[in-house]
């Protein structure tokens, strides 16, 4: 059996939409890569689907790593695609390291959007570290 | 007091919450959903534009963005001469 970790994640395509109105998406550049913003920012304008499931596909795959107290590294999780379109994960820097750290070797994505929401699942393929279980509040 | 960029950034959450009127100093943004992991991306661009200083998220300190007393602290404190 493949050990590994699960993340989840959904973006509401609204969400995206308040990202690119009235203005050039700036926030949304600190989020997605040149290259993911290549693949979903064609001449007609935000493919918004395609931001808001590349969104939740970083944020599932941030949640295989399981890191407390950190911010997601939106820039160093891309999510791209392969020759066959389907969607692949590409870690670099602090994403990379904190995947080292959590044990975390591979990030397989599936992402599903139908207005108004996008889905991703992340499968996280490695050792991953366990943390104890928290004791219960007294 | 209070200092204008923090208040910036406090209507800026505000507008972002009509259900809320107010923010305590000391409320956590982050556990009362107030911010989650997209509206931080734009919490970081609104601290950005009403303090004029340029944040690197490779090197944030989740801390300093917990509370509005927090973000005060990391980027609106005043310098005061004695």
């Amino acid at each position: 059996m493949l050990d590994g970790r699960v993340g989840i994640d959904l973006v509401p395509f609204g969400r995206v939409r308040q990202l690119t109105a009235g203005g050039d998406g700036a926030a949304l550049r600190r989020m997605l890569s040149e290259a993911e913003i290549a693949l979903c920012r064609p001449e007609s304008g935000w493919d918004i689907a395609g931001v808001a499931g590349r969104l939740a596909a970083k944020e599932a795959v941030f949640k295989t790593l399981r890191v407390p107290g950190q911010v997601l590294p939106w820039l160093g999780i891309e999510i791209l695609k392969d020759g066959g379109g389907w969607p692949v994960v590409r870690l670099t820097g602090r994403a990379a390291q904190l995947a080292r750290d959590a044990g975390i070797e591979q990030v397989d994505v599936s992402i599903t959007h139908d207005e108004p929401f996008a889905v991703a699942v992340a499968f996280g393929v490695g050792t991953p570290v366990r943390h104890a279980a928290r004791p219960p509040r007294a | 007091m209070a200092s204008a960029g923090i208040d910036e950034v406090r209507a800026w959450i505000l507008g972002r919450h009509p259900e809320r009127d107010a923010i305590a100093p000391e409320e956590n943004l982050i556990e009362s959903r107030l911010v989650d992991s997209l509206s931080f991306v734009e919490l970081v661009y609104a601290i950005e534009g009403a303090s004029g200083v340029e944040i690197d998220f490779d090197t944030i300190d989740i801390q300093d963005f917990q509370t509005l007393s927090a973000i005060e602290k990391a980027f609106f404190a005043t310098v005061r001469i004695a």
